[in-house]
């Protein structure tokens, strides 16, 4: 009797479940509920079975999405830092490590912002992809203006801009973007809240420094509170970065196995 | 309250059972079945849990893993976990919100 209620299923479900479905119809005795509940289940499975590997792989891309954006995130949070430490270590004109490694941590940045944007979208789609757009351009021009200095130098590339100028706009996108990206990934809790909020303040504090710094209202800075400002800024940096770092890891705790077997 | 998984048709309530049974480990079917039979006092019947259990799988709400026997457990993902959550925080709102218009809830 149970063998011939596992036979009304396709070959294929049957290849893919039919052990342990056999295993459980050997759990107990069959009812006329339970006989009439597999029948149903056969019709189901029968109607059903096409286009589920399509859909697999779809379910399988988010997951993969979460891994690499989390993965990238530590990555970018990590190399992002080390950039400007190095080029303030080293006053050559070399392009490695310091400007190679902010490159890489910009790039790494993006990859995460797509990643975790990926995943997020599945659900609420409108307020993430906006969301992500500020960042992305900003990571993308950023990586731009530090490209074409070899090249131009301190010659416009566009619109009179130096690639340095270049540079600081997108790194300020960057800044300004990981804000709006942190509170959409906090207002959609598909990530950690609190990873994210942390993220939004560091990114906020790095914007503010920055602003204080470029806007002049404190008039010129020199002596202590150019050395206060500077110490403000790299704090601010490193804010940043362990934001980052900190999202990174949740996305990738958040797809850990659970350690209990019941 | 908008329902997270319409495309799941009948087998969306079941689905939620399955994916709250996961939520604190994982489990093999006749587990599932055991679980979701005590936490609610109605059985959930084997071609119903299966059919529930593959669109779940499709969907990359759950994973299996490697069989013990014959018996293959499943465990939440992130996605999964994420899905869940939600539709959790949408049946609370609800329950508030029939509560509150009884005169029995917070306002």
């Amino acid at each position: 009797m149970k063998s011939l209620l596992i036979r009304l299923y396709p070959a294929d479900w049957r290849a893919r479940y039919g052990d342990e479905f056999a295993a459980i119809l050997e759990e107990r005795p069959l009812g006329p509920f339970d006989v009439a509940d597999v029948l149903l289940g056969a019709l189901d499975a029968q109607l059903r079975l096409r286009g589920r590997d399509a859909t697999i792989k779809q379910g399988r891309m988010f997951t993969m999405s979460l891994r690499l954006g989390g993965a990238a995130a530590i990555l970018g949070g990590v190399l992002f830092p080390a950039g400007f430490v190095a080029t303030s270590i080293d006053a050559s004109d070399d392009l490695f490590p310091g400007v190679a490694f902010i490159l890489a941590g910009l790039a790494a940045l993006l990859v995460a912002l797509i990643g975790l944007s990926a995943f997020q979208a599945r659900q609420h789609p409108r307020l993430i992809w906006t969301a992500f757009a500020l960042p992305a351009f900003g990571t993308a021009v950023a990586c731009i203006g530090i490209l074409s200095a070899p090249f131009f130098g301190e010659r416009p590339v566009v619109a009179g801009l130096d690639p340095w100028s270049i540079s600081m706009i997108g790194l300020a996108a960057t800044a300004v973007g990981t804000v709006l990206f942190a509170l959409a990934t906090y207002r959609t809790r598909a990530l950690s809240r609190p990873a994210a909020g942390f993220l939004a303040a560091a990114a906020g504090y790095l914007v503010a420094v920055v602003v204080v710094a470029f806007s002049g209202i404190f008039g010129d800075l020199d002596g202590v509170a150019a050395t206060l400002v500077s110490a403000l800024g790299v704090a601010g940096l490193f804010g940043f970065s362990i934001g980052w770092v900190v999202i990174g890891l949740t996305a990738i705790r958040a797809d850990r196995p659970a350690p209990a077997l019941a | 309250m908008e329902p997270k998984i319409p495309e799941f048709g009948r087998f969306a309530e079941p689905s939620l059972l399955i994916l709250v049974s996961l939520s604190d480990g994982p489990k093999h079917g006749y587990a599932i079945m055991q679980d979701v039979e005590q936490g609610t006092g109605r059985p959930m019947g084997a071609g119903t849990l299966y059919a529930a259990l593959a669109r779940l799988e499709e969907r990359g709400l759950i994973e299996p893993l490697a069989p013990v026997d014959r018996r293959r457990p499943y465990r939440l993902t992130a996605v999964g976990a994420s899905n869940l959550a939600e539709q959790l925080r949408g049946l609370a709102d609800f329950a508030q919100m029939g509560l509150r218009q009884l005169g029995q809830g917070p306002r």
